[in-house]
């Protein structure tokens, strides 16, 4: 069982697959925020876990990390240092959910726009396994198809 | 594992972004400020984007006030939520305007209030801008006289003033 979860992961095309997926989650998920900082940055405060000061500055950045490291997934340029950032995105929107949940917070503006989706539990599975396909996307040693530049080098 | 090739392609990965993030932010008619107003104390909290026009004298800051108001008899109250939290209370004598379908209502609306009525409009809080949206609407579709109660449905029930 283990050694078919290892061949599997060490695939060429699980490696690409899951590149793609969370490229294309990520551009698509990056793309309302940019349409919509204002509403983005009122999810960013319903988390009532930043000062005021970052609000707006995580609400213009974090869309734009999220949309670069996304292309740079889909498109095979630099994946390795892109999934690192997108694990990293991952690990900080689970610890987040988590603590709200813990906490008993949830927030609701009452604004017409400015939604969450599905429940915060759900999210957080939904992001263990985006965080899993990314730690298989940093850690793959093989030959990646489709990926323009790697490491410093064209391929 | 490569890291020094690897921090620096993450140094390019976010330069770029936070290149690209404050260009199109400063470009953008939906910019925001870089720092918003995340206080409920002072009024509604808002990133201050470059598209507001929220006019600060409109707002009845004052759940009271509102009060007041509101047993003269002479303002429609206008919630802005949806029609689902409508249902689920309201101010006494409150009409429904959800923000989302503001184009599929205004006309029976404008049917039933001429341009001139008072309109005192209200969401469910000092957390949601919905009000001061639904009131810009209003305005662009001549009514003059409509005012922002910021505190809203929550202000409201909070004080006990009647509801429904």
């Amino acid at each position: 069982m283990s050694s078919n979860i290892r061949t599997l992961f060490n695939n060429g095309w699980t490696e690409i697959a899951f590149r793609w997926i969370l490229g294309i989650t990520f551009i698509y998920a990056s793309y309302y925020k940019i349409l919509s900082p204002t509403d983005f940055a009122k999810m960013v405060y319903g988390y009532n876990l930043f000062p005021d000061v970052l609000i707006n500055l995580i609400a213009i950045f974090l869309p734009f990390v999220e949309l670069i490291s996304g292309l740079s997934l889909l498109l095979g340029i630099y994946p390795r240092s892109a999934a690192l950032i997108i694990n990293g995105l991952l690990l900080a929107f689970i610890l987040i959910l988590t603590i709200n949940i813990i906490r008993g917070h949830e927030f609701d503006c009452g604004c017409f726009s400015a939604k969450e989706t599905g429940s915060p539990k759900m999210m957080v599975v939904r992001d263990v396994i985006y965080l899993i396909m990314g730690l298989q996307v940093f850690l793959f040693n093989g030959v990646r198809k489709v990926c323009f530049i790697h490491l410093g080098k064209r391929i | 594992m490569q890291w020094n090739n690897i921090i620096k392609e993450m140094i390019f990965l976010l330069g770029i972004s936070i290149i690209s993030a404050f260009t199109v932010n400063f470009f953008s008619p939906s910019g925001i400020a870089l720092v918003g107003q995340w206080d409920e104390s002072p009024g509604v909290v808002a990133s201050e984007a470059k598209s507001d026009v929220f006019s600060g004298e409109l707002e009845i800051k004052h759940v009271k006030t509102a009060k007041q108001i509101y047993d003269k008899g002479t303002a429609v109250f206008v919630d802005a939520r949806s029609l689902e939290n409508f249902k689920n209370g309201h101010i006494k004598g409150a009409e429904s305007l959800p923000l989302g379908q503001f184009d599929d209502l205004i006309e029976t609306f404008k049917k039933k209030h001429p341009a001139d009525t008072f309109i005192v409009t209200y969401c469910l809080g000092r957390t949601c801008d919905d009000s001061h949206r639904l009131e810009q609407l209003l305005f662009d579709h001549g009514y003059v006289n409509v005012s922002i109660f910021i505190d809203g449905y929550q202000g409201w029930k909070a004080e006990g003033f009647p509801i429904e």
